[in-house]
């Protein structure tokens, strides 16, 4: 009888620690660390505009939720109120600009705050999608030259 | 549908070229909240386009579902996979107009109530839509604000069985936009 108490009581305290290893590793588990990621593309900017304008369907199935390196000649960074946008122009819309718009991952946002219309740039980040107008990436970090 | 939409879009953008009166913004925010017996879940998307053109009351939302931000990876994990399918619908919008725009009077300073209504498509499921509004004018901006109740049934966004008591059938959504003046 008290061989069977001690199967049981060490079945449920494994079980204990299963739940509380699924509730840690699984349910609790971090946002992605897009920074440490490797890159599925490594591209051009304007490469990356260019597939989406071409055809937004196709593109979106193989960019869309992929992390992606880019590179190019920055035309501006925006400021709105919590967020660092690098911005890369290519064509102009209602909507104004047309681009790449890479949002900055918080702990690259001083950084992007310093770099220089025109200047060269590589970033990576988590594509979201195209919006008609714009490709997002977001979560972005700085890659080094 | 999709050429109905394809057409709707292409005449809006015409109307919205043959103007000049239209305030944008790529940085919009509109908040998910979700409030169930067993949790409380809340995303966020900051990257929400919109354009109004107040001389026609013209209004666009454009809105990438990958780019709602969850508290935890996995909540945003199966929003993205299991519910809005967003591989598959990778965004939503909204294609309508501000009826009363005439009383909105871009040139005072002030809290103006708006009425929108317009085709809302979620899920690549398309519902005519009615809610009310503020615009709060401000020098060249124009901040609007509305908060509105979704039904996920209405978008066949179907929640499965095992998390009824996690996800609220009801989505409480808040919209706030800083529209710039844009000419």
């Amino acid at each position: 009888m008290k061989k069977w108490i001690k199967i049981f009581a060490g079945l449920f305290a494994i079980g204990i620690i299963a739940i509380f290893v699924i509730f840690f590793f699984f349910y609790n588990k971090p946002h992605p660390d897009y920074a440490n990621m490797d890159a599925a593309y490594t591209m051009a900017v304007g490469d990356l505009y260019k597939s989406y304008k071409a055809n937004k369907t196709e593109a979106g199935q193989k960019y869309n939720g992929q992390v992606i390196a880019i590179s190019g000649r920055l035309s501006k960074v925006e400021l709105s109120d919590s967020l660092t946008t690098c911005v890369f122009v290519f064509n102009q819309g209602i909507f104004g600009d047309e681009g790449v718009r890479c949002t900055m991952s918080p702990s690259f946002s001083a950084e992007a705050k310093k770099f220089q219309p025109d200047g060269e740039v590589r970033l990576k980040g988590y594509c979201t999608g195209f919006n008609d107008t714009d490709v997002i990436l977001d979560k972005c970090s700085i890659e080094k030259q | 549908m999709k050429k109905l939409i394809l057409i709707f879009l292409c005449c809006s953008f015409m109307v919205f070229t043959a103007n000049a009166q239209r305030y944008i913004t790529k940085t919009g925010h509109i908040k998910f909240y979700s409030d169930s017996p067993l949790e409380k879940i809340e995303a966020h998307n900051r990257q929400v386009k919109a354009i109004i053109d107040v001389a026609t009351g013209d209004f666009i939302f454009t809105v990438l579902m990958k780019s709602f931000e969850f508290p935890k990876a996995l909540m945003q994990e199966h929003f993205n996979e299991n519910y809005v399918e967003s591989d598959k619908f990778p965004n939503a919008t909204f294609l309508g107009k501000v009826t009363n725009i005439k009383d909105l009077n871009v040139a005072k300073e002030g809290t103006y109530e708006v009425t929108v209504e317009g085709k809302l498509t979620i899920h690549g499921v398309t519902r005519f839509v009615k809610e009310q509004g503020t615009f709060e004018v401000q020098s060249n901006k124009l901040n609007g604000k509305a908060k509105f109740n979704l039904f996920l049934a209405d978008y066949g966004i179907k929640v499965p069985g095992a998390v009824t008591n996690n996800i609220s059938k009801t989505i409480e959504i808040t919209v706030e936009v800083a529209l710039d003046k844009f000419n």
